[in-house]
């Protein structure tokens, strides 16, 4: 594994850099990306593989509770576990909520929302036609999400449309309700979710009332502990900001 | 014929080859690009390669990479290059191709790009990442307003795909001299020459070798196999170490061994 040192060296500059390595070494290697982007048919191979997340929920959910869900929530990096959930389900009458990274705020460079007011508008990035954060001039917008997973500019093309045809909905949750729902997750029911997953619980958490004695599907995509350390961190900096504790000071 | 097409023909009945001098645009203000242009005209550049700075050069080394980032910090876009190719314009009758991403051009408007471009005395595009497979609505906008469409040959294309570049191509064919990106060696590669020699099998077009050319000992060895030697990393790192550098005396220095 190396550092990516160029450009503003964060998730889409390492596929840059991944990219040019393979143009070089073309004639002994492939160049994959771990999510639904890029040229196709990847997307679309990419979501009928995750699929088995959906089918299997859907089988699973049938057997259990005699009746499909009201509504699926996932969160939306390049968005290949959300679809794999929502594929399945495509034809039902079921809902369903993508949830993006709203980082510290709505400012450019501050999140990863591509679906969040004016910031994404349709480009080709590593060779994917789709909502794209860039400027005016169609340079790529820096991102942040304190979830590296969900920290890229672009996102799946079938999220792009489904959103377009209106039949998933799009929200997008801050980072400091990211780590909320990560610590309510793991003190009220044992699991750690992935600090990209806890934008889903962050979503429910915020939307909870409306929901309400329904049937939700809330997709954990990862396990947090690999993010124990990027948790720690915040919350060291968070007490640091803030030394009375109020903000967090029932977990310190 | 376009004014990149009679610059090279008029190289061929002059018995040498042409040489194509790459900038990007911007770097380190726009103002020296226009006067860079002047320089390398002097210099002896048949045609100049305007690289438009993005954000995300995939294609591109080090070298270009960071002169597009400085490029960007002061400002530079489309907008601004196309200004700027029209001071070219006004006191040159270089040939001008302007080499950017595809995501610029999709965000500036396709059609008003060609338009305009052509209004700025622009003569050619390349798009970078925009393989002609899926560059028909690019292709016949080009060609409503006359400008030329280059594309870029790999060396590990097919026949078959090598024509569809050529076909694709006007002015010229970019010929990629080795896998990679853009940016400076020592040695012309190994797959320079079989490329072009294929390529010459399937069009009647000149083309150009480019890709890792910065000496005036591989330029000679990229003239002998093609009608052209792109010249871009090397000239780019002599503008970032010396923005004022006498660009006319380093063309002139890279052709010497032609």
């Amino acid at each position: 594994v190396l550092p990516v040192e160029s450009g503003s060296r964060t998730l889409k500059d390492a596929i840059n850099e991944a990219l040019r390595d393979w143009v070089t070494n073309v004639r002994t290697t492939h160049y994959l990306l771990g999510s639904v982007l890029g040229p196709h048919p990847y997307p679309t191979m990419v979501r009928d593989f995750q699929s088995v997340i959906g089918e299997e929920a859907r089988a699973q959910f049938l057997g259990r509770e005699g009746a499909l869900p009201d509504l699926l929530v996932a969160c939306v990096g390049g968005g290949s576990n959300a679809i794999g959930l929502f594929h399945p389900f495509l034809e039902d009458p079921v809902e369903m909520v993508g949830v993006e990274a709203g980082g510290r705020s709505a400012a450019p460079g501050d999140h990863a929302a591509r679906f969040l007011g004016a910031g994404g508008a349709a480009g080709i990035l590593h060779g994917t036609h789709t909502y794209v954060l860039q400027d005016d001039a169609g340079n790529v917008l820096p991102t942040h999400s304190i979830a590296a997973g969900l920290d890229y500019p672009a996102v799946g093309p079938e999220h792009a449309f489904l959103r377009d045809q209106r039949r998933v909905r799009y929200a997008s949750v801050t980072d400091d309700e990211a780590l909320e729902a990560f610590h309510v997750l793991a003190e009220t029911e044992g699991i750690i979710p992935a600090l990209e997953s806890a934008h889903a619980v962050a979503w429910l958490l915020r939307e909870a009332e409306s929901w309400r004695g329904r049937r939700v599907i809330v997709n954990l995509s990862g396990r947090g502990d690999k993010d124990l350390g990027a948790v720690k961190t915040e919350r060291r900096n968070a007490q640091d900001n803030d030394p009375a504790g109020e903000r967090d000071g029932d977990r310190s | 014929m376009s004014r990149i097409g009679d610059r090279f023909a008029r190289a061929r009945n002059e018995g040498r080859k042409a040489f194509v001098a790459f900038v990007t645009a911007g770097d380190p203000s726009l103002e020296r690009t226009v006067e860079a242009a002047r320089e390398m005209a002097e210099g002896g550049v048949d045609v100049l390669e305007l690289g438009v700075p993005f954000s995300d050069p995939m294609a591109d080394g080090p070298v270009i990479q960071r002169a597009s980032e400085r490029a960007l910090r002061r400002g530079t876009t489309l907008a601004g290059v196309l200004a700027a190719a029209r001071s070219i314009r006004a006191g040159t009758a270089l040939p001008i191709l302007l080499f950017t991403y595809f995501n610029p051009v999709l965000r500036y408007g396709p059609a008003r790009l060609a338009r305009e471009a052509v209004d700025s005395g622009v003569d050619g595009v390349l798009v970078t990442d925009l393989p002609p497979e899926e560059a028909g609505g690019w292709i016949g906008l080009a060609r409503e307003t006359g400008l030329d469409t280059v594309f870029l040959a790999a060396p590990t294309s097919s026949d078959a795909r090598l024509g569809l570049v050529a076909g694709a191509s006007r002015g010229f064919v970019y010929a990629v001299s080795r896998t990679g990106v853009t940016g400076e060696t020592h040695i012309l590669s190994d797959d320079a020459r079989p490329l072009v020699r294929r390529l010459k099998s399937l069009t009647d077009a000149p083309v150009a070798l480019g890709f890792g050319i910065s000496t005036p000992e591989q330029v000679r060895a990229a003239a002998e196999v093609a009608d052209g030697v792109v010249v871009g990393s090397a000239l780019v790192r002599f503008l970032e170490e010396t923005p004022e550098g006498d660009l006319a005396g380093r063309v002139r220095w890279l052709k010497s061994a032609m």
